[in-house]
This record gives structure tokens, sequence and C-alpha cells, in this order.
């Protein structure tokens, strides 16, 4: 055995012995000194209680040093090693990371890397650090290692599947940043999991500290899921429409798809081709499509919402090895009716020459996959218009704007709603500015003729593929804007100006296009980008009214409570109860799949979804395993640790205890 | 002011006692004190047979009706006494503050029994001393002499080291009749230099008092901790733990008391342990006659 520190730097605290020896030597050399008369007499004494008192001030000096000392060490975390052989059998830092993404309820995935955890935490060699944390984690604070099995064994009994689809890179970067502080020469993240694809952004995925064991047992694990629920309202009817995806390089044939909702049970059996996905449409009529679907009267539609026999539905296929995306819920509200406004500045009798033929092309494709509800409206009647029944408003070369329409957009804005403004020959800068500053994300300057590309920015709200393809707009006139502080270019123009502007205001967004949505000023509108940036602006997440009912694992959820109520209740599908304080009124615990409900003062409000992320889904493999830590092991000797600071913090406490002994039986 | 020093109220509470010679003095005027010399006191002495010279009056005639022969009665003759106050006023005595100061304790125990000294008849000469020196206002009586004698009391200022055979010495030239002395001192010096003091006196057959002030402090040695101590005379420094070294300290102080009773009754001396705390009236009044 060796003796060593793991933070010698702390060893600099030795000289604080000197502290009690300084302390001592004033006290004897520098104390108060008292004129007295009878000084012949206390000679005399001091021979008497010099030895007596001297063995006192010894002892207690010893004592006060030897605290010092014994913090100085518990601080210093002295250790003893021994030598090990390095590698698998070695002492080293070790994480385990779990993968309990959803994928990995595929048959017994889940409990085989449980099982092969608990084999790695029982193999873990003497003197090393682990931990074991799951790869969805729920909030849980910073990952540490610890040296206790025991500890790990109840990190590892504490992980749950979940249903979640995750990030797997992030998380194993934070489990190794974790390691960094850990002893050992070793440092290495051992991660159990069904290797699915997905989840993986960069496919390499070859790290030298990580070591990935495959648990999945098949080559090509084959699923089948409910990939998507929406409903569309008819006059007197609700059209439910069921996706089925087959994610398996085999045809699924008769497939037994189920539609239930208001006590009614539509079946289908589908066909599903290998990769492919089936929709399926199921109208229910009756008379539960009850009030006036104009958008106008959304908001005065009670929270319990008024449709008549049912609120909620699910589909669901038969249960395949992964059970939990085989069946999918849908709550009926409001805000699945998107509805999209396009305000036409420049309207023509042929609606080919109108400003917004493009963009309402382009909405309305979207909207037979989305079911969104386009409304297109002149300047004119924009003017008069209200639009606390839209998700998203475009405004195509608009030229005349109020101060009731420049609030009637803030408010639309602040409430969550989307407003993105195409200029044009129409916009007169110097209005916009002056009416919809507090809107716009830019001031504008004054129009700028000349024949730029955009330049392509990597942008969240665009897939990687329209990136790619934005160099193929021309952009020919432009009006020059300046961005306000706060504002984000999204896309910019050869020479620098902006071609695209976004600016978060209240819970929406308001993006400008520094040119027409025509094709006057631009080719945008007809080239392959236009379609995608539209939908992008459609799936904005701002662009969710309050009616939003439906959304996926792991969502945060805005809940809608009713006015003067202080706290509303949300109920999970299982039947936990999180109580959700109305100021913030923001759900964060969307960790089961299911129908949840709110409820305020013991009364059902409204409900909602939530469904399981369908990529995760896609039971793909990494084509490539990432390569294992095993070559990076370095030969040699590694030191294998054992604590013995806690018996110095005994130590300094027993003498510190000792020390007032000594005290007070000398006093 | 030197009424400042006198314990009016102590002064009065003992104007009852008086303080006599236990021996037989030669004092020049009526006083408390028994005379050497017979004389015409009411108290009866004895008989002697007349001699030509006594006085015809002091024939007790009735003696003679009995016996046909004459006899003298002679009677106790009661003179007044001379004392000498001797305080000293070594560095040491400065210990204290304010009345718990031990010189200004012996001023203030000097000046009271001074003042009840003149009221009984009684001639006071006080004085000081330190280190070899004496300063010293003869003795005279009357009351109105203790004027004088407040302000020989008032004006003490503490120097130099205590020293007695020396001073004691110069008062012996001084008071030559009979007289008793009284030393105010804390005796803090050799004890061979006080054993030879009081073997003057007792030689010069002086009745002595000798109170011996002490401050509490220098009694009880109530320090706490670690200390260094400057000798008040030698200037001479010692570091030590009071806590440790009191139990030690305390029995010194009291052998060397002891020793210092011992000697003192070993010349014939009276020893009158005064410490500042103790209220002047408390040492008077063990020297007078109740």
């Amino acid at each position: 055995m060796n003796f060593s520190f793991l933070n010698p730097l702390f060893l600099i605290g030795i000289a604080a012995v000197a502290l009690p020896v300084i302390a001592h030597l004033i006290s004897r050399k520098s104390g108060v000194v008292k004129k007295f008369p009878a000084v012949r007499f206390l000679i005399a004494s001091r021979g008497d209680a010099s030895a007596r008192s001297r063995l006192r001030d010894l002892l207690l000096l010893l004592l006060r040093a030897l605290v010092i000392v014994f913090l100085v060490l518990v601080f210093a975390k002295p250790a003893l090693f021994s030598f090990a052989p390095a590698g698998s059998g070695g002492p080293k830092a070790l994480a385990i990371i779990v993968d309990n993404s959803f994928s990995m309820g595929y048959g017994d995935n889940f409990e085989r890397a449980r099982e092969k955890a608990s084999e790695l935490i029982e193999t873990l060699p003497d003197g090393s650090f682990g931990m074991v944390a799951p790869l969805v984690a729920r909030g849980e604070g910073r990952l540490s290692p610890s040296s206790g099995k025991e500890a790990l064994r109840e990190g590892l009994s504490g992980i749950r599947i979940s249903s979640t689809y995750t990030d797997n890179e992030k998380r194993l970067e934070e489990a190794f940043s974790s390691l960094k502080d850990a002893p050992g020469q070793t440092k290495e993240v051992v991660f159990i999991t069904d290797l699915q694809k997905n989840g993986w952004q960069n496919e390499k995925a070859d790290r030298d500290w990580l070591d990935i064991i495959d648990v999945s047992g098949e080559a090509a694990p084959a699923n089948h899921a409910v990939t998507g629920i929406d409903a569309s309202y008819g006059k007197d009817a609700v059209t439910l429409g069921l996706s089925v995806s087959n994610f398996s390089d085999k045809p699924e044939e008769q497939i037994l798809a189920t539609m239930s909702a208001g006590g009614e049970e539509l079946s289908a059996y589908l066909d599903i081709p290998p990769g492919g996905t089936v929709l399926n449409e199921f109208t229910i009529p009756g008379e539960y499509i009850s009030g006036d679907k104009s958008p106008g009267d959304a908001q005065d539609r009670p929270f319990d919402n008024d449709r008549g026999a049912f609120k909620e539905g699910s589909a669901g296929i038969p249960r395949d090895r992964l059970a939990v995306d085989d069946t999918r819920y849908i709550v009926l509200s409001d805000g699945d009716d998107f509805n999209v406004l396009i305000v036409d500045g420049d309207p023509r009798e042929d609606a080919r020459l109108s400003e917004t033929y493009y963009l309402a092309r382009a909405a309305e494709t979207i909207s037979e996959i989305t079911g969104a509800h386009i409304t297109v409206k002149d300047n004119e009647s924009f003017l008069g218009e209200k639009l606390s029944g839209y998700d998203l408003v475009f405004l195509a070369n608009v030229g005349d704007v109020t101060e009731g329409s420049a609030k009637e957009l803030r408010e639309f804005a602040d409430r969550g709603g989307t407003a993105v403004i195409f200029l044009g020959e129409r916009v007169r800068a110097s209005s916009y500015n002056a009416l919809l500053k507090d809107l716009l994300p830019a001031e504008l300057i004054a129009e700028e003729e000349r024949e730029v590309k955009i330049v392509p920015l990597p942008q969240p709200i665009f897939p990687k593929e329209v990136g790619e393809r934005l160099s193929q707009v021309g952009v020919r006139k432009h009006i020059k804007a300046v961005p306000y502080p706060g504002a984000e270019v999204l896309l910019g123009l050869e020479g620098g100006d902006p071609f695209m502007i976004k600016k978060s205001l209240g819970k929406g967004s308001v993006f400008l296009i520094t040119s027409t949505a025509d094709t006057s000023w631009n080719n945008f509108s007809i080239t392959t980008v236009f379609l995608p940036v539209v939908k992008g602006f459609l799936d904005t997440p701002g662009s969710a009214n309050e009616g939003r009912r439906n959304f996926t694992v792991g969502d945060t959820i805005a809940i809608d409570a009713p006015a003067g109520a202080d706290r509303v209740e949300v109920i999970s599908p299982s039947g936990k109860r999180y109580v959700i304080d109305t100021g913030s009124a923001i759900f964060e615990k969307a960790y089961e799949h299911g129908i949840y409900t709110v409820r305020e003062s013991g009364k059902d409000l409204y409900k909602f979804s939530v469904n399981v992320d369908p990529r995760e889904s896609n039971l793909v493999k990494l084509e490539t395993a990432p390569e294992g830590p095993d070559a990076e092991i370095t030969p040699g000797l590694v030191k294998i640790y054992r604590d013995i600071w806690r018996y110095f913090l005994w130590g300094a406490v027993m003498l510190f205890i000792s020390e007032a002994a000594a005290r007070a039986v000398f006093s | 002011m030197a009424n400042g020093i006198l314990d009016i109220e102590t002064a009065s509470r003992l104007r009852r006692f008086y303080f006599r010679s236990p021996s037989r003095v030669r004092g020049r005027k009526a006083g408390i004190h028994k005379s050497l010399y017979k004389g015409i006191s009411p108290d009866f002495l004895e008989y002697k047979e007349y001699n030509r010279g006594d006085e015809l009056r002091q024939v007790d005639w009735r003696l003679y009706g009995r016996h046909d022969r004459l006899y003298v009665k002679k009677f106790e003759d009661e003179v007044n006494l001379a004392w000498c106050i001797l305080v000293d006023s070594s560095a040491s005595m400065s210990y204290g503050e304010g009345g718990s100061q031990k010189l200004r304790y012996a001023a203030t125990l000097s000046a009271t029994l001074a003042y009840l000294l003149l009221r009984q008849g009684d001639s006071v000469g006080a004085g000081s001393f330190s280190g070899n020196g004496l300063s010293l206002i003869p003795p005279r009586a009357g009351n109105s002499y203790i004027t004088p004698l407040l302000d020989k009391l008032e004006s003490l200022k503490p120097s130099g080291r205590t020293a007695l055979a020396e001073p004691l010495l110069k008062a012996l030239e001084v008071f030559k009749q009979d007289a008793s002395f009284v030393i105010v001192s804390d005796l803090l010096t050799d004890e061979s230099e006080i054993e030879k003091a009081l073997q003057l006196l007792k030689a010069a057959k002086k009745e002595t008092v000798i109170f011996h002030v002490l401050h509490e402090d220098e009694i009880d040695f109530g320090f706490r901790g670690p200390l260094e101590f400057l000798d008040m005379e030698s200037d001479e420094k010692v570091i030590v733990d009071a806590d440790a070294i009191r139990d030690g300290y305390r029995k010194r102080i009291r052998e060397f008391t002891e020793r210092l009773k011992s000697l003192c009754h070993e010349y014939e001396s009276r020893y009158v342990l005064s410490p500042t705390s103790r209220p002047v009236e408390e040492p008077l009044i063990e020297i007078a006659d109740k």
C-alpha cells in the first residue's frame, strides 16, 4: 500500500499549524503588562506552576496543531493506493448510460440492458469510480461519479423506460465530461442501447472513450406504429386521419387499424409497404359538430369544449413487440383548426397576378396535410378584421395599415400568433416604421434595386435540404432594413442586407421578408424552397394558439387557465396529479403518453393528448457500430485508491474534544 | 484639601475609643497614659513613708492617726504621649485605584488616627519614608495641629523602594522622649530589613504598631490568564499564567504575613493586617482601648 493525496494542493494549509504556535508565543510574550508590587512572590510561585503550566501549554499546543493538521488532511483527501494492471481488469472511471428511450421497450431490450448494466457494476474493479444514469433524464441534477457500488445499484434501480425521444450524443458527452474530475487513468462511457439510428446526429459516433453495448439482439428489428392522427372538421362530421407506418423491410398486410371516438369504433385493414406509411381517414358523422366553425367564434367557446358527444379519441393497431407506439391519442379542440389569414395588398382580377397567388397556393397545399384553414382578404377587409381566431397572418405588400389594425396585429402576436410580413411597392417605409414600430423586427429604410442572391445560413426553422437550396433565390429588389436589437436575421442577402428577420413578441413571432411574396421583386415564390419555408411558418411553435390540445411526450405545454384561477391541476393518464400555478401556467411533466385532464376546483376544464415521438418508432439501427475504447486502453499500471480522509475527520473531531477537555482539566 | 484624606465619619464613630500606651511613659503634660511619675491622679497607687521634701498635702493623715507614722499617698500620674506615625511612600504603595490605593488608604488611616490622638491630648508627629529618606514633621499636641499633619499626609507622593531601618534611625533621633511608633507600610522589602527595624524600635523601648497595608489583588491574586508583571520598585518583569500560579502565590503571601506577625510578636510590636478593602476603623479599633 502506498499513500497519496487526491487534492495535494490543500496541503499548503499545513502552514496553518504555525497559527497556534504563534498564538502561543504571542500570548506568552506580548500579553498585558501589569504593574504589581509583589512580583517577588510571583517569581517564587512560578517555580511551582511552571512545570505544570509548561506541560499544559505543550499539550494544548500539540492538540491544536494536530486539529489543524487533521483538518488539512481531510481536505487534501489522503488515500491509500496500490498498483494494478491497467485495462479492463484495472480500476477505471466508468459511466454507464442505459438507453431508456421508448424504442428500448421493444421486446425485452430494456430488461437486458438493465441486466447488462448490473453485470458491469458487479464486475467493476475495486477502486473504480462509476455512475449509472438513464439516457433520458427527467430533470435529474448534474451527473457525478461515486466510488460505492451500492450507489450504482441504486442508480440503476431508479431507471425507468420513458416515452421520449432523445439526443444520444449530447447525453453521452455530458456523461463523459462528468468523469473529468474522477480519479484514475481510464475514463470511459458504456452506452447500453438498441443502437437505434435515430438519436444519432453524427452517424460515425466513434469516440475513443465510448463503448457501446447493443442489446437489441436483432439486426433489423421490425416495428409498425401509429405515427399520426389528426382531425378535420366538416359541416356535420369530423374526419380523423390515421397514419400507420411500417418500419421494416417487409410489407405489412391486412393490419387492422381501429379508431375509437365518441363511443364509436371504426376499423380498417391496411396494407403497408416496407418503410411506408398509409393514411386512412375515418369520418364520424354526428351532431357533435355544434356551433359555428368560423374562426371568430373560437374564443367565445367555453373551456369544456362543447363539441358534443366526444372530445377525445384514440387509434390503435395490433400490438407488436414495441407496444407503446401502437396507440395514438387525439383531443378535439379549437387548436386543431389552424387558421391562416393571407392579406393581399395588391389583389388582381386575374388571380395569378395577385400578390398572394403563390403564397395562397403554398398555404393551401400545406393545409391539405395539416388541415389548416386558409382565408384570403384584401387590404381593405383586413383593416376591419379581428385576428383573434387566426394562428398565422401573412401580410403581402399591404400598403394601408391603420392604428387599429396595427394594434390588432400586436395583440395577435402577444397571444401567440405568427405574423409574416412581405414588403412590396405599396409599402411606405415611414408609415410602417411609425405604425408597426412595436411589431416590425427592423426599421425599413428605402427600396434598393440590385440583383443579389440569398446567403444560405443554417436556420433551425428550415430543414437542412431547404438551407442548401436557398441559393436558388434571386432578389432583384428589396427594401433595406436595419434590424432592431433583439431581432434575429434568419436569411441575408449578398451585400449584407437582411432578407428574413425574426422577432419574438409576447408568445408569438413576427417575420419580416424584405422583398415581395410574388415574383415582381424576386423569384422566391417559384423556387423549391418556398413551400418548405411557408410550412416552416406554419410550424413555428409560437403560431399555435391557446386551443392546442395535442402534444408530444416531453413538450412544454402551456396550460389554458380560466381568468381568476390561481392554480389548476393536471392529471396524467396514470392518475398522477400536478398542480400548476396559473402565473406561469406551464406544464413540463408530460412524460406519459395518453390523455391528460386539466381540472380547476374539481371541475374538468379540458383535456389534451400527449403522444410518443414517431421518430423513435423507427428501429433501424446504426450501420456501423461505434468503436469501443478497448483499443485505447493505456497499458501499464494504474492506481487503486482507497479513501481514508474520513478517519482524519474523525481524528480531528476527537482531537477537538480532547483539547476542550484538556482546557477544562487544567483550568 | 487636607480634609480629603481624613475619614471624619470614622473618626466620629471612634471618638469614644482611646489609644493608650501599654507601658508607662515620661509624658510632660497631663494625659491619659500612665506616667512613670507618681502624680495627682485620683487612682491610688501605694503608700510610702514620708521623707523630707514630700509634699505635706500628700500625707495620709488618717493613717498617721492609726499608726503615728507619716505616710505619703502615691497616686497614678497620667501624662500625654508622643506618637510618631510613619507612612511608607515607596513606589509599591501607589498600587490600586482611588480609595483602594495603598498609599491613599495608609494616609487615611494615619490621618484618622492622628486626629483621634490629638483629640485625646497626645502629641503627634508624622512623616513618610521611602528609600532611605525620611520626611517628618515633629510631634505637637493640640487639635489645631491636625491641619499640618493632614497637609503632610495629603502631599505624599509614592516613589523609591521600601526601606525601614534607616528612616527609623532618623525618626528615633527626633523622638528621643517616650513615644509610640505607628508604621503604615506594605512591608514589601526584605524580611531582614523589617527585623532590623523592629530590633531598633525594641532597643529604643518604643511601643510600636505596624499596620500592614495590602491591596486585595496582593492577597487574592484574582488575575486571569497569562500576564506579564512589572515590579513597581525593582522594574523586574515576570510572565506568568495567573491561573496557574494563583494557589502558590496565595500560599506565599499568607506565609509572609504570618512571619511578619511572628516577628512583631517577637519584638513586642503589634501587627495589624490592613487590607485596603477593610474599612480603616477596623484596624484602628484593633489597637484602641475598648
